[in-house]
């Protein structure tokens, strides 16, 4: 009986177990839903590929595309070097 | 008028899926539907055993959908329960001779004889599941109220709305005193984390092995708190949609009342 009296009031100021499972949960539910896989980032790139190709000469061995994860943002960084402005 | 599919699915293995197929299914049965459950499951069946109509069995799911048999063949009567039928898995074949054109097709052959046809998923992501849920109407994700099984919930939820379907979650295994305690998430913790609308809350019971183990249904276990919740759950899901969702208790000792009063317990 005492040892749970102390318990419960040495207890007051630490978490519960549950309330860090929540707290991580909730993190890791949100950089589940950033994580992007291969397939969709080559798809993109090729996409991106494209469009820029329409307006200048790029590269295609020297480019890159990545996404960096800051603390609280994410970005996605595509870096080409131009070869040629396209004339039209 | 055609019947309900309803897909029970999980991300993590292990959390109740068979039990919560089979006890729904009788339970929906015994409210005077006529009712198929389906082990989706194949080469891994379970149902069969939790139903206890392992010995019955002649032809499967797998039969069905190559057209090596009809519905009725396949379709294994409960004696116990009026109008409930189980449509085994194939033990013998892998997961992937299924072709959803195929499950399509019977699933709507289904849909004309029976008022609900309950398919038990197999866990995680991969072809079962997508067969499960190509021609369901509903689905209702379980999980447990740990760390696990809510990440991966959430995986599937979001698998489900991507095939727009609007799955429910069914939180079984919940242990009240731990949750008292602030050992174990609260459904609201877990609803806050996954933000997706309840079927129902189902406490953890020791009937639930010893039904399994006697392959008798856990809804007819009178003393069964998992059995009755199941059955409110049913009940739901069969139009009483504001029957309110229960949450489960434990008996609190006086110590526990007097210090909840004060506000010692978290």
């Amino acid at each position: 009986m005492l040892s749970k009296l102390i318990k419960m009031f040495t207890s007051q100021n630490k978490e519960s177990s549950k309330s860090q499972a929540k707290k991580r949960l909730q993190f890791a539910l949100i950089y589940d839903k950033l994580e992007i896989n291969d397939n969709t980032l080559k798809d993109l790139q090729n996409d991106i590929i494209q469009v820029i190709s329409r307006y200048f000469e790029i590269d295609r061995d020297a480019l890159s595309l990545e996404i960096q994860r800051g603390e609280e943002t994410s970005a996605l960084v595509f870096n080409t070097p131009i070869l040629q402005i396209k004339r039209r | 008028m055609d019947g309900k599919i309803l897909v029970i699915t999980s991300g993590k293995g292990g959390v109740g899926k068979t039990t919560a197929t089979s006890s729904i299914g009788a339970a929906l049965a015994m409210q005077g539907n006529r009712v198929a459950v389906i082990d989706m499951d194949i080469g891994l069946r379970n149902l069969d055993v939790i139903m206890g109509l392992e010995n019955r069995i002649v032809f499967n799911i797998v039969d069905v959908v190559n057209n090596r048999c009809k519905i009725s063949q396949a379709a294994i009567k409960d004696r116990r329960i009026d109008n409930l039928f189980l449509i085994p898995a194939s033990q013998s074949d892998n997961k992937d001779v299924l072709t959803t054109k195929g499950v399509k097709r019977v699933a709507k052959m289904l849909k004309k004889e029976f008022d609900y046809i309950i398919m038990d998923s197999p866990a995680g992501i991969e072809r079962g599941f997508e067969n499960s849920v190509v021609s369901a109407d509903e689905a209702i994700v379980i999980c447990t109220p740990d760390v696990s099984a809510v990440r991966d919930a959430d995986r599937v939820i979001g698998l489900l709305y991507s095939k727009s379907i609007t799955p429910k979650l069914l939180i079984n295994r919940i242990e009240p005193a731990r949750v008292a305690k602030g050992e174990m998430l609260s459904h609201e913790d877990v609803l806050d984390v996954l933000s997706i609308e309840l079927a129902g809350l189902v406490p953890l019971d020791e009937y639930v092995l010893t039904a399994s183990n006697m392959g008798l249904p856990l809804v007819l276990q009178k003393e069964s708190k998992a059995g009755l919740a199941f059955t409110r759950i049913a009940r739901r899901l069969n139009g009483e949609t504001d029957l309110p969702i229960e949450v489960p208790t434990h008996k609190t000792g006086m110590w526990n009342t007097i210090s909840k009063k004060f506000g010692f317990t978290k």
